[in-house]
C-alpha cells in the first residue's frame, strides 16, 4: 500500500526582510500518525518552518502540502484541519481556561455543546478541572502550558504542531507534559509534529526527527538511527587487578581500544547489547573479575555535536535568557 | 465573515467585567459634560442680561450648544482605545491564536470596531441622560421627535466607525504602547480644536473656521447640535444636516473599506 505523506514540503524556503535566510530550501516528508521531531538550537530555523506550515507565514519560495493542502493556497482548509500550540502563550488571560477553549471552539464553528463536552475531556486529560472556570491569569506556567496544548486540541487535529511545547518548564512539569503528548499519538494516532531543542524530549516523544541549523536540514532518521550513525557504544571496565586489562584486550572476537590506565578500560563495540553477554563470559572462562562495570550509548547530543560541530548544551546562556523571559509571561503569580 | 460574533463578545466580555475600565468609562462623559460645560462656558464673557441664543446659534446655554461636541469627542477618544486593544492583543499572545485559526483576519479588527462602537453609544446614552439632569443644562428648545433621535444615532454612529477604524489601522501592524499614544496625541487635539465641537464657528480666526469645515469632528458635532437647538429643521438646515451626514457617510465607509483591506493584507502577529 501506497501511502501519501501526510506533510510533504518541497525547497520550503523563508528569506526575511534585510536578506536573513530563516529556512533555506527544506525538504520534508512525514507520515500519517508519525511524531515529528525537529531539532536545533534558537535561531535554527524550526519556528519558522512549522509557521509556514501553519500558514502564519507565507514561504519565499518553494511549496509545502498539509493533509493534501496547498500551505499557499488553501490556508483555510489547513487552518480547519491542524491544530498549533504556539511558541508564545496565546491564553486570553482575562478570560477562565475554559472561557478560552470555548471562544476557539467557536472559531471553528464547533457547537456549543459539542465545545463543552469536548472542552470537559480535554480539561480532564491535562487536570485542569478545577482550574477551568479561573481567570487565566491565576495560573502557574506549567498550567498555561497544558490550557495552550488543549486549546490546540479543541477541534480534534488531523496534525498538531507544537512548537517547543516545555520551553521554561521546570524538569517535573516537562515530564507530565511528555505523557499527555505520548497519548495522542497512542490513543489518537494522532500525526505531531515537534520542534525542540531538548535533546531528551525528542529522544523521548519522537518516531522520527531532522537536525536543523542554519536553516537547513543536516540529517534525517529516528533516533535510534541517528545514534548508531554514530558506530558504537562505549564500554568501560574496571578490574581487580590491572594486568587483567591486557587479558581482556586479547578477546577474539576484537575490541577498539579507546582509553587504558589505572585498571581502567574503555572501548568502543558496534552494539553493546550483543557484545556485553559474550564479553562476560570470556571474562568468565578467563577467571578475570571486574570491579566496576558501565555502558555508555551515544546521545543525540552526540549525534548533534557530529553534525554541526558544536553541541546544543552550548547554547545554554540564550536559552536560559529565552526561558527567562518567557517564564516572566508566564509566571504572574 | 467568520469568527466576528465570539470576538466582539470576548470583547464586551473584558470590557464590563473590568471594573475600572467600565467606571472610568461611564463617569467620563459626566466629567466632560460638567467641566466642558462650566469651563468652557463663552457666555459668560459676554456678562449679564445677555440673550446667550445669539452667541450660540440658538441654544439656550452652552451645554446645548456643546452636547453635539462632547458626544463627538467621546467617539474620537474612546475609539483610540481599539488601536490600543489591538496592540495588546498582538503582546499578549492571542493574536497568534487568532491568526492561527480558520477566521477571517479583517474579523479580528472588525471585532474591536464594532465593540468599540457600542461602548461608544452606551457612552453617549450616559452623557445625554447627564448633560439632561445637572443644572442649566441639556434643553430641547425646538421640542425633539424620533427623526431628531435616528440623526443624533446615525452621526454618533458615523463618527464612532470613523474614529474606531483609523485607530485599528494605525495600529494594525504596530507593537508599541508608546507609538500609539504619540499618534492618538498628536491626531486627537488638533482634530478637537480645530473643529465646531466646543466653539461657534464665529469665534474662530476665519482661516481656522475654513480648515474646521473639513474636519469630521464639525460635521458630527454640527449635525447633533442642529437638531438638538432646532427640533423640527426647515428644508435649508436638511440640507445641510444631509450634506453633512452624507460626507460622514463617505468617510465612514471608505474607512471602512481601507480596515478591511488592511486587515486581510497587513496584519501580523
Amino acid at each position: 500500500m501506497d501511502l501519501q505523506p501526510i506533510i510533504k514540503v518541497e525547497n520550503l524556503t523563508k528569506i526575511y526582510k534585510g536578506g536573513v535566510m530563516a529556512v533555506d530550501s527544506i525538504n520534508l516528508e512525514i507520515e500519517e500518525g508519525e511524531v515529528y521531531g525537529l531539532l536545533g538550537p534558537n535561531g535554527a530555523g524550526k519556528t519558522t518552518t512549522i509557521n509556514m506550515l501553519t500558514t502564519r507565514l507565507s514561504p519565499t519560495s518553494g511549496n509545502a502540502t498539509v493533509a493534501g493542502f496547498d500551505i499557499i493556497r488553501h490556508s483555510m482548509d489547513i487552518r480547519r484541519m491542524i491544530g498549533v500550540v504556539p511558541q508564545d502563550l496565546t491564553a486570553d488571560e482575562d478570560l477562565s481556561g475554559l472561557e478560552n477553549l470555548l471562544l476557539v471552539a467557536s472559531f471553528y464553528d464547533v457547537p456549543k455543546s459539542v465545545a463543552l463536552e469536548r472542552s470537559q475531556r480535554l480539561l480532564r486529560m491535562v487536570d485542569l478541572v478545577e482550574a477551568a472556570p479561573r481567570q487565566v491569569r491565576q495560573y502557574s506556567g506549567g498550567m498555561r502550558k497544558r490550557l495552550e496544548l488543549i486549546i490546540g486540541l479543541i477541534n480534534e487535529p488531523k496534525v498538531l504542531f507544537l512548537d517547543e511545547p516545555t520551553l521554561g518548564l521546570d524538569v517535573q512539569t516537562r515530564t507530565t507534559m511528555w505523557e499527555y503528548i505520548k497519548g495522542l499519538k497512542r490513543d489518537y494516532g494522532m500525526t505531531i509534529i515537534l520542534t525542540s531543542h531538548y535533546l531528551e524530549e525528542i529522544d523521548a516523544l519522537a518516531n522520527r526527527v531532522s537536525i536543523v541549523d542554519h536553516g537547513k536540514i543536516l540529517v534525517t532518521g529516528t533516533p535510534a538511527e541517528l545514534k548508531a550513525s554514530l558506530k558504537g557504544d562505549i564500554i568501560t571496565f574496571g578490574f581487580r587487578t590491572a594486568s587483567d586489562s591486557e587479558k581482556l584486550l586479547e578477546y577474539p572476537g576484537g575490541l577498539e581500544k579507546i582509553d587504558a590506565k589505572d585498571g581502567v578500560l574503555k572501548v568502543r563495540v558496534e552494539n553493546a547489547d550483543k557484545t556485553l553477554p559474550e564479553l562476560l563470559s570470556y571474562l568468565f572462562q578467563h577467571g578475570i573479575t571486574l570491579s566496576t562495570l558501565s555502558v555508555q550509548k551515544p546521545s543525540l547530543d552526540e549525534v548533534f555535536l557530529q553534525y554541526t560541530g558544536r553541541s546544543l548544551r552550548e547554547e545554554g546562556a540564550s536559552d536560559r535568557m529565552k526561558a527567562m523571559m518567557n517564564m516572566r509571561r508566564v509566571r504572574k503569580t | 465573515m467568520s469568527g466576528l460574533y465570539p470576538l466582539l463578545m470576548r470583547d464586551l466580555k473584558k470590557w464590563y467585567r473590568n471594573p475600572v475600565f467600565l467606571l472610568t468609562g461611564l463617569i467620563q462623559p459626566f466629567f466632560w459634560i460638567a467641566l466642558f460645560g462650566s469651563a468652557m462656558d463663552i457666555t459668560r464673557l459676554a456678562g449679564p442680561g445677555f440673550n446667550p441664543a445669539l452667541l450660540l446659534q440658538g441654544a439656550p446655554n452652552y451645554i446645548t450648544f456643546i452636547v453635539g461636541g462632547v458626544l463627538t469627542i467621546t467617539a474620537l477618544f474612546t475609539g483610540m482605545f481599539t488601536g490600543t486593544n489591538i496592540i495588546f492583543d498582538r503582546r499578549l499572545g492571542p493574536m497568534g491564536r487568532f491568526l492561527a485559526s480558520p477566521i477571517a483576519r479583517s474579523s479580528i479588527v472588525f471585532s474591536k470596531v464594532l465593540s468599540s462602537v457600542i461602548r461608544i453609544l452606551i457612552q453617549a446614552g450616559i452623557l445625554v441622560l447627564a448633560a439632561s439632569v445637572i443644572p442649566n443644562g441639556l434643553v430641547f428648545p425646538g421640542g425633539f421627535n424620533l427623526v431628531d433621535v435616528l440623526v443624533i444615532l446615525t452621526a454618533i454612529i458615523l463618527i464612532a466607525l470613523i474614529f474606531s477604524s483609523l485607530f485599528s489601522v494605525i495600529a494594525i501592524r504596530m507593537r508599541e504602547m508608546n507609538t500609539i499614544f504619540g499618534i492618538v496625541n498628536l491626531i486627537n487635539l488638533p482634530l478637537l480644536f480645530v473643529s465646531y465641537a466646543m466653539f461657534p464657528k464665529d469665534f474662530m480666526a476665519s482661516w481656522l473656521s475654513d480648515i474646521a469645515a473639513y474636519n469630521p469632528v464639525s460635521w458630527s458635532a454640527e449635525s447633533i447640535r442642529m437638531v438638538i437647538i432646532n427640533g423640527s429643521l426647515t428644508s435649508s438646515q436638511w440640507s445641510s444636516v444631509g450634506l453633512w451626514l452624507g460626507a460622514l457617510a463617505i468617510l465612514a465607509a471608505l474607512m471602512v473599506v481601507l480596515t478591511y483591506i488592511m486587515a486581510e493584507r497587513e496584519i501580523r502577529d
